[in-house]
């Protein structure tokens, strides 16, 4: 008894020690599982029995290159992630405008009716999608798929947009027009590199949200129309764990990569709240 | 060339059902720093803003430099203003702030770097021209908004409660500056505020406003003197109010009835006996004595109800037969509470005050 209660004080006391042994805990739970993948992507014969595997090899990337047509796949899930950030981004200008800067009767409700596709669960939303893109002809076309996805990336984009333009300070445009700005010199040097900032986080915020996304390209998916996350899940239904791991490092690439831009250049707490800082 | 820099000539705006600028008429000389000045609502901030341009009046006409700009767009009047929030464009360093109006225009860079130079230097910011407006404290924000304003030589000055966002301190100095500043360019300024003593202290003119109207136009000295409606009289500085009767009117003075005493004060227009008015006068004119003797002329008997020491003076409360009359004194001489006491109101001290004039500058 006397022991344990000498060894939580020395514990207690070593309160950096504790707190650094949460913290690495809290980064294993997150990166173990990335680590396997990268392992599993990368190791020959390995199969669970030893710390590492024993042969380490590219072949699999081979594999998810050739056999499961990466090129394709990939290509498609741009031109849908783009198609889905063009559609968003000008459905969210005007309303984000409209409910930044305008006085609108029952703003928290339209809000909220904006917000909804992100509230009910994906799947059932999904099969509406489904059923009403059947009749339409827009299964299995890039439109298709990236309109599905237009419904969870607007809400986004409409709210970080509404927020930035919020922040847009009226006095600094009227300061632009003393100053002897007309309207277009104003929006092209004073409105447009301050909101820039804002359109391009919605931007990174939407783009991302439609390349990860699954469910919704699950229900309106065709063989044309094949994206990463759901040939990632294809190829687990195929059964080689191996390409699928090299599948998945492939999906998380550009995702990481977007994260660092995020952090280094456009650093999103301050985007988010717009310039009212300023 | 007109005598005028600015003209505002019977302006109307109305907002709805509000009448924010009420058949406004003021006249801005070359080369004079104005102040509007009133409470906030006063219709001073809509005064400015039909000469800059962002409000149209619904009646009545803008001039500029003998020019009529009611119809034209604010970027082509030609305009410098300091605005009370700064106003800088937040994503531009100090030198791109100054030199935005020049590049608007189009101008030489080499020119224009040597103007903004210029015009940092006139408001000692000189070093800070990497520095972006967030790094910079409030005064210096304000300079830089004033550099801006100035970098260009524009005809006038407009200057929107500039010092409000600044600590009390600073105010004090920056007012200075910024009279300095006008004065050694020579430009025309109008100036808005809410803050009398400010206005007292740079204007060479102010126009009083409240309600929408303008209630009157004058230098410092003569709104302070000679305030022409008790608005202005309240506004601006401490004033008792006593109400009275016009006796009679002569050539060189008027007789008033105040709380059955004889006052005599300096003539007045468009006043005739029996006519109910309000004697005006400030609390430090008052003269103070124990009530001992024959009352002189221009005395009243009152009570003290209330004394107060205020360091470098005394502030009573004088109960003259149930009105409240403000007296501050400095000499050395105390009264208590409850005594009996004179009030002198010196004839060239007085002013007779007509209540129902409200909005007498049209």
């Amino acid at each position: 008894m006397k022991t344990l209660r000498q060894y939580l004080r020395a514990l207690l006391n070593a309160k950096r020690l504790l707190a650094y042994t949460f913290l690495l805990c809290f980064f294993l739970w997150v990166t173990t599982p990335f680590l396997m993948i990268l392992l599993k992507s990368l190791g020959r014969n390995w199969f669970g029995k030893l710390w590492l595997p024993p042969e380490f090899t590219l072949d699999w990337y081979k594999w998810a290159v050739t056999v499961t047509n990466i090129p394709e796949v990939l290509r498609n899930t741009l031109i849908i992630a783009g198609i889905a950030v063009g559609i968003s981004t000008l459905i969210a200008i005007p309303t984000g405008w409209a409910l930044g800067r305008r006085k609108i009767p029952g703003k928290e409700v339209i809000m909220s009716t904006i917000l909804l596709p992100r509230m009910i669960p994906p799947i059932a939303y999904a099969l509406g999608v489904a059923q009403i893109f059947y009749r339409l002809h827009l299964i299995d076309t890039h439109l298709g798929v990236a309109i599905a996805h237009v419904a969870i990336c607007a809400p986004y984009a409409i709210l970080v947009l509404a927020s930035t333009f919020e922040g847009l300070d009226e006095r600094v445009l009227e300061a632009a027009s003393v100053c002897g700005a007309n309207n277009l010199r104003t929006f092209f040097h004073v409105t447009l590199p301050l909101v820039m900032p804002g359109i391009l986080s919605s931007i990174i915020f939407t783009f991302t949200t439609s390349y990860n996304e699954f469910t919704l390209t699950l229900m309106t998916y065709g063989p044309k129309t094949i994206t990463l996350p759901v040939r990632t899940y294809l190829a687990v239904g195929e059964g080689y764990w191996e390409v699928t791991s090299a599948l998945s490092m492939i999906l998380i690439i550009p995702s990481l990569f977007v994260l660092f831009m995020i952090q280094r250049q456009v650093q999103p707490e301050k985007l988010v709240g717009g310039f009212k800082g300023v | 060339m007109s005598d005028w820099m600015i003209e505002l000539v019977d302006v109307t705006k109305r907002y709805g059902n509000i009448v924010a600028n009420d058949h406004v008429t003021l006249r801005i000389r070359r080369g004079e720093l104005m102040t509007l000045l009133g409470p906030s609502g006063c219709g001073k901030t809509t005064a400015l803003r039909c000469i800059t341009g962002q409000n149209i009046p619904d009646e009545g006409r803008v001039f500029i430099d003998g020019k009529d700009v009611t119809d034209v767009p604010t970027h082509r009047r030609e305009l410098g203003m300091v605005f009370q929030n700064f106003a800088l464009f937040p994503h531009m360093t100090v030198f791109e702030n100054v030199e935005f109006p020049l590049m608007i225009r189009r101008m030489d860079k080499a020119e224009r770097a040597g103007l903004v130079r210029d015009a940092l230097k006139l408001v000692r910011l000189e070093g800070y021209e990497k520095h972006y407006p967030r790094q910079l404290s409030g005064g210096q924000q304000q300079r830089v908004g004033l550099a801006r304003a100035l970098v260009y030589r524009p005809k006038v000055l407009l200057l929107d409660e500039p010092l409000s966002n600044l600590d009390a301190k600073l105010r004090e100095e920056m007012r200075f500056e910024i009279k300095d500043l006008q004065r050694r360019l020579g430009i025309t300024a109008v100036y808005v505020t809410h803050d009398q003593e400010e206005a007292l202290a740079l204007s060479d003119r102010v126009a009083v406003m409240n309600k929408g109207c303008v209630q009157q136009v004058g230098t410092p000295a003569e709104i302070y003197d000679h305030p022409a409606t008790k608005f202005v009289a309240d506004f601006i500085g401490l004033s008792d109010f006593i109400p009275a009767k016009v006796l009679a009117v002569e050539s060189e003075r008027v007789i008033l009835d105040v709380q059955g005493e004889r006052i005599a004060v300096p003539p007045v227009a468009s006043v005739h006996a029996g006519m109910d008015v309000l004697l005006f006068i400030r609390p430090n004119d008052v003269r103070l004595r124990a009530a001992e003797g024959q009352k002189l002329p221009n005395e009243i008997a009152g009570v003290i109800a209330k004394s107060t020491y205020l360091g470098d003076k005394f502030d009573y409360r004088v109960d003259v037969r149930g009105v409240e009359v403000r007296v501050q004194t400095h000499g050395a001489e105390r009264f208590d509470n409850g005594q009996a006491v004179y009030l002198h109101l010196p004839y060239e001290r007085c002013r007779v005050i007509l209540e129902s004039l409200v909005c007498p500058v049209r």
